[in-house]
C-alpha cells in the first residue's frame, strides 16, 4: 500500500441485529440481548477477525411500539457492565460504551470509563452522544428535551471536565493525583479522580451526530467520528471532507478517523446474498395498509415509520395500495414512481441492493417498494465477498471513510459471515491487518497516549 | 426458605479488601473463586466516588462485579451505590444488568451516609447531592423496584414464527412523580432474573431500611434496635477478624494492624479459629443477628478466615458451605418478589369495580 492510512473495523452490537426482522432469521438468537455468553462469543468472533472494537449503542428510553420497526431499541443490557463482561472474555479488541452526558454528571462518566479502561487494560472507548430520543428527558426528571445548543454546551463542558479528571488520577505507581477544582457554567467538580488515570491516558472518544454542533465537537474533541448514512457516495465524500477540514482547523486532521456504519449482506455468491436480503425483508411485519406516514409513537422514542404500501405510495407519489406485494410492478407504474428525484434515487437503490430493475428480465416488486421506504440506519451492501470488499475499498480509497462500523443484520450469523467471508479478502488485498500490532485500542488506532494536561 | 429441622445457617458476606479490588484481576478472581468454593453467600464491593489526593482506589464496583459475575457461578455479588450520585434510571439498569449477567446473583447495598468529598465531585446545574440526601434515598429504593417491574415476566416473547417480539399488555409506564424524583419509565430492560436484585440497607437509616430485603448493622453487640427493625428479614452484623492458628499469632496480627478496637461500626475479633467461630455462633444463637459482613484488613486475612474459621462453622453445623439455590435470593432464603405494578393495577381495577 502506498498510503499510510489504515482501514479500521468496528462491530456495532445490537442484539436483535440491525435489520428490523433480523432476530427472526433462523441463524439469529432471538433473545440475545440478555445472553452475556452470546455477547462474549460475538465479541471473540470479531476479535479473531482483528476488529478494532465492538461497539455498544445505547438509548435511555424505550417504546413498545417499536417492536416491528426497530426492536433493537426496546431493551438491552446497560453498556458499562456489558463492556466489562466483554473485556473479561477478550484480550485485544476495544470496547466502546455509548454514554449520554445529558443525563449524567462528568465525574461518573470519567470514573466509569477510566474503570473500564483499567478492567480491560487499555481497551475502553466512549461514544459521546447527546441523545436521539426526546422521551429520555421524562426518565430523568425533566419535562422537555433540551435543544441542540444546550445539549452540546453541556456535552462540551462535560468532555473538558472528563479529560481533566482523567489527567487528575494517580498513575500506576500511585502518585501524581491532583485536584482540578473545576468551577464551570454547569459543573462544580473538585477531583481528583479516585480510580486513577486510565491506562490509555485518555479513553478513546467517539462522537455520533449530524448537526453542525456535533460535527464541530467531533472534529475538535473526538478520535473517531461515527457517521450516519448519506444517500450518495458524493455526499459521503463531502461529509468526510467537512470533518477533516474542521479537524484541520484544530490541527487534528490526522487524529480523527471517520467511520460510517455499513450493513453487509454477504454470502458466497451474489444470488445467495440477494436471496438472504429478500428473506430478511420477507420476515418484516408490515403495518395495516390504511395507516400512512410517520408519527411519533407513545413515549416518543424515534419516529415510527409505517411499513406498508400506503407509506410507499406517499414516497413514490403513486397509489400502490391493495397491490400484490409479490407481483412485479408494471413498467409504466415504475416510470411514474421514478419521476421525482427522490423516487428515482430509491428505485436505483432497490436495483443496487436486489439487482432487480425497472425494465430488465427481473423486475422490481411491490414488496421492494415497501422495503426501501424507511430512513436507513446505515448504508447497506448486498453481494458476494469480493463485491462487499470492492465497496469498502472504494470508499476507503476515494476518501469517503477511514473505516467502517459493521452492522450485522442478525446475530450471530451475520457477524460470522462478514468475518469469515469478507475480512480474509480485505487482508489478502493488503487493506486490513492480519495481526494486532498492540494490545490497547489506542495502539490499534495508532493514537499515542496523551501526556498529562493536554486535554483539548 | 429452609424450614424443617435444618439448623439455621449463618449468612456470610465478604467485604472485599481494597487491595484485592484494586489489584490484578487474576488475584481478585482467584480470591472470589476460593470464597465461592467455601460457600460464602456473597461478596460485597464497596464503591466511593471520591479519593484522598495521591491514592488510586479500585475501579468502580459495577465493572468489577460484572467481571466477577462472568468468572464465578454461584456466589452473590453486591455493589454499593449511593442514591446521591446516581440517576434512578441509570442505576436501575446497572444493577438489573448485573443480575442478568450473573444469572440472578446481584445485590445492591444502598449507601446513605454523608460524604463531603464525593459531594464535591458531583455538583451540577440543578443537582446538589448534599441537599435532601436522606429523602432522595428513601424515595429511590422503591422507585428502583417499580422500574424493575415495568416489564412483567413474559413481557418479552421473542417468537420467531409470528414476529411477536413483545407482549404490549405486559409493559407499564410508571409515571413516578415524587417529592425528589420524577421518572416516567418503562425501563429499557427485561425484568431481572431475581425479579428484584437483593437490596441491602443500613438498619440505622429507617426510611431506607423499611424498603430493603436485608439489613446491615455495625457491631452485633448493641444491634437490638436493628433486630427489631429487621423483623424476620435477615440482619447482618459487621465484624473484622484477626485470626491465626494460635491466639498468640492472632494477637500479633492485630497489634501489627494498629490494634483497632471494636466500636459501633464493627466488632473486632481477635483469636484462634475456634474462638472466633464461637463468637459468631454465639451472636446468631442469641438472635442478635443472622449473619455477618466480614471486613478484611488484607487479602491474607480473607484467606485465613476462609481456611481456618469456616471449617469450624461447618463442623458446628452452622454454615452449609454449599449453595442450595441458583440465585442470591434463594441462598439468603428470600422469595422472588411478585410484580408490584401488577399488584397495584389489580388493586386499582378492584377499586374501580366496587
Ligand atoms: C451513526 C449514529 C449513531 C448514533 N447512535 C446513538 C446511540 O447509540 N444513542 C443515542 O442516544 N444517540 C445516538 N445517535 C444520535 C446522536 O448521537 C445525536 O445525539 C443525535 O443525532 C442528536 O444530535 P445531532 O442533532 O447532533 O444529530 C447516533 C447518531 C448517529 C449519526
Amino acid at each position: 500500500m502506498s498510503t499510510e492510512r489504515e482501514l479500521h473495523l468496528g462491530l456495532m452490537f445490537w442484539a436483535t441485529g440491525t435489520h428490523a426482522a433480523g432476530w427472526r432469521h433462523p441463524d439469529a438468537v432471538a433473545d440475545a440481548a440478555y445472553d452475556i455468553g452470546l455477547i462474549q462469543e460475538v465479541s471473540r468472533t470479531a476479535e479473531r477477525a482483528k476488529f478494532d472494537f465492538v461497539f455498544l449503542g445505547d438509548r435511555l428510553a424505550t417504546d413498545p411500539a417499536l417492536q416491528h420497526s426497530n426492536p433493537a431499541q426496546i431493551s438491552r443490557l446497560e453498556p458499562y457492565s456489558t463492556a466489562a463482561a466483554i473485556a473479561a472474555a477478550t484480550s485485544h479488541i476495544g470496547v466502546v460504551v455509548t454514554a449520554n452526558p445529558t443525563y449524567s454528571d462528568p465525574y461518573s462518566i470519567a470514573r466509569l470509563l477510566a474503570s473500564l479502561d483499567r478492567v480491560s487494560e487499555g481497551r475502553a472507548a466512549w461514544n459521546l452522544v447527546t441523545g436521539a430520543d426526546a422521551a429520555a428527558a421524562f426518565n430523568f426528571g425533566r419535562d422537555a428535551h433540551w435543544d441542540t445548543d444546550k445539549r452540546y454546551d453541556w456535552a462540551e463542558e462535560t468532555l473538558q471536565v472528563v479529560r481533566d479528571l482523567w489527567d487528575s488520577g494517580a498513575g500506576p505507581d500511585g502518585t501524581g493525583a491532583r485536584r482540578i477544582v473545576h468551577r464551570g457554567r454547569y459543573f462544580s467538580v473538585d477531583g481528583p479522580l479516585d480510580v486513577g488515570r486510565p491506562p490509555q491516558g485518555h479513553v478513546v472518544v467517539l462522537n455520533a451526530g449530524t448537526s453542525d454542533r456535533s460535527r464541530e465537537l467531533g472534529a475538535r474533541g473526538a478520535d473517531i467520528v461515527f457517521a450516519g448514512p448519506q444517500p450518495t457516495l458524493l455526499r459521503r465524500k463531502e461529509y468526510y471532507a467537512d470533518i477533516k477540514a474542521r479537524a484541520a482547523r484544530y490541527g487534528r486532521e490526522q487524529q480523527v478517523a471517520v467511520m460510517p456504519g455499513l450493513t453487509p449482506i454477504v454470502a458466497a455468491t451474489t444470488e445467495e446474498a440477494v436471496a438472504l436480503y429478500d428473506r430478511l425483508n420477507a420476515l418484516l411485519v408490515l403495518d395495516p395498509d390504511q395507516e400512512v406516514g410517520e408519527l411519533v409513537r407513545a413515549g416518543g422514542i424515534g419516529e415510527g415509520h409505517r411499513l406498508n404500501l400506503g407509506s410507499a405510495s406517499k414516497v413514490f407519489g403513486v397509489d400502490l395500495r391493495g397491490c400484490d406485494l409479490a407481483a412485479e410492478v408494471p413498467a409504466e407504474t415504475l416510470a411514474r414512481a421514478g419521476t421525482s428525484e427522490e423516487g428515482a434515487r430509491r428505485l436505483a437503490e432497490i436495483t443496487r441492493l436486489t439487482r432487480r430493475t425497472v425494465d430488465g428480465p427481473c423486475r422490481i416488486t411491490y414488496a421492494d417498494l415497501v422495503h426501501i421506504t424507511p430512513a436507513p440506519l446505515s448504508h447497506t451492501v448486498v453481494g458476494n465477498p469480493e463485491e462487499v470488499a470492492d465497496m469498502i475499498q472504494e470508499w476507503f480509497e476515494e476518501g469517503a471513510a477511514d473505516g467502517f462500523n459493521i452492522y450485522p443484520a442478525y446475530v450471530p450469523g451475520a457477524v460470522t459471515a462478514f468475518t469469515e467471508l469478507v475480512v480474509p479478502v480485505l487482508q489478502r488485498r493488503g487493506l486490513y491487518r492480519k495481526e494486532y500490532a498492540g494490545r490497547t485500542l489506542r495502539e490499534h488506532l495508532r493514537l499515542p497516549v496523551p501526556p498529562r494536561g493536554t486535554a483539548g | 426458605m429452609t424450614g424443617g429441622t435444618a439448623a439455621p445457617g449463618i449468612l456470610l458476606g465478604y467485604q472485599l479488601p481494597e487491595a484485592l479490588l484494586g489489584g490484578p484481576t487474576a488475584e481478585l478472581v482467584t480470591a472470589a473463586e476460593r470464597a465461592e468454593a467455601a460457600g460464602v453467600h456473597l461478596l460485597l464491593l464497596g464503591d466511593r466516588p471520591a479519593a484522598p489526593p495521591d491514592a488510586a482506589g479500585p475501579p468502580a464496583a459495577i465493572l468489577t462485579a460484572s467481571v466477577l459475575a462472568v468468572r464465578t457461578r454461584r456466589i452473590g455479588l453486591v455493589v454499593g451505590a449511593a442514591p446521591a450520585y446516581h440517576e434512578p434510571y441509570n442505576l436501575a439498569r446497572m444493577v438489573a444488568s448485573l443480575d442478568h449477567i450473573s444469572a440472578g446473583r446481584a445485590g445492591w447495598l444502598v449507601v446513605t451516609g454523608p460524604d463531603p468529598a464525593a459531594d464535591a465531585n458531583h455538583r451540577r446545574e440543578g443537582a446538589d447531592p448534599e441537599v435532601g440526601r436522606q429523602a432522595r434515598a428513601a424515595e429511590f429504593v422503591p422507585l428502583l423496584r417499580d422500574l424493575w417491574d415495568t416489564w412483567e415476566d413474559g413481557g418479552f416473547v421473542h417468537e420467531k414464527e409470528t414476529g411477536r417480539f413483545i407482549d404490549p399488555a405486559r409493559v407499564h409506564v410508571l409515571d413516578h412523580v415524587g417529592p425528589a424524583l420524577q421518572v416516567r419509565g418503562p425501563l429499557n430492560l427485561i425484568r431481572p432474573p431475581q425479579g428484584h436484585p437483593v437490596v441491602l440497607a443500613p438498619a440505622a437509616e429507617p426510611l431506607v431500611a423499611a424498603e430493603a430485603d436485608v439489613l446491615t448493622v455495625g457491631s452485633p453487640d448493641g444491634a437490638r434496635a436493628a433486630r427489631a427493625a429487621a423483623g424476620s428479614r435477615p440482619l447482618l452484623g459487621t465484624v473484622t477478624p484477626f485470626v491465626a492458628p494460635s491466639e498468640e499469632a492472632a494477637r500479633d496480627l492485630h497489634a501489627r494492624a494498629g490494634a483497632p478496637a471494636s466500636d459501633q461500626e464493627h466488632a473486632v475479633l481477635v483469636g484462634d479459629p475456634g474462638a472466633v467461630a464461637q463468637r459468631l455462633v454465639d451472636w446468631v444463637e442469641r438472635g442478635a443477628v443472622d449473619g455477618f459482613t466480614v471486613r478484611f484488613p488484607s487479602p491474607d486475612a480473607m484467606a485465613a478466615f476462609t481456611g481456618l474459621v469456616l471449617p469450624h462453622l461447618r463442623g458446628a453445623g452452622r454454615f452449609r458451605g454449599a449453595y442450595r439455590a441458583a440465585t442470591l435470593r434463594g441462598n439468603l432464603g428470600l422469595a422472588r418478589p411478585a410484580n408490584r405494578l401488577v399488584e397495584r393495577l389489580a388493586l386499582a381495577a378492584d377499586r374501580g369495580r366496587s
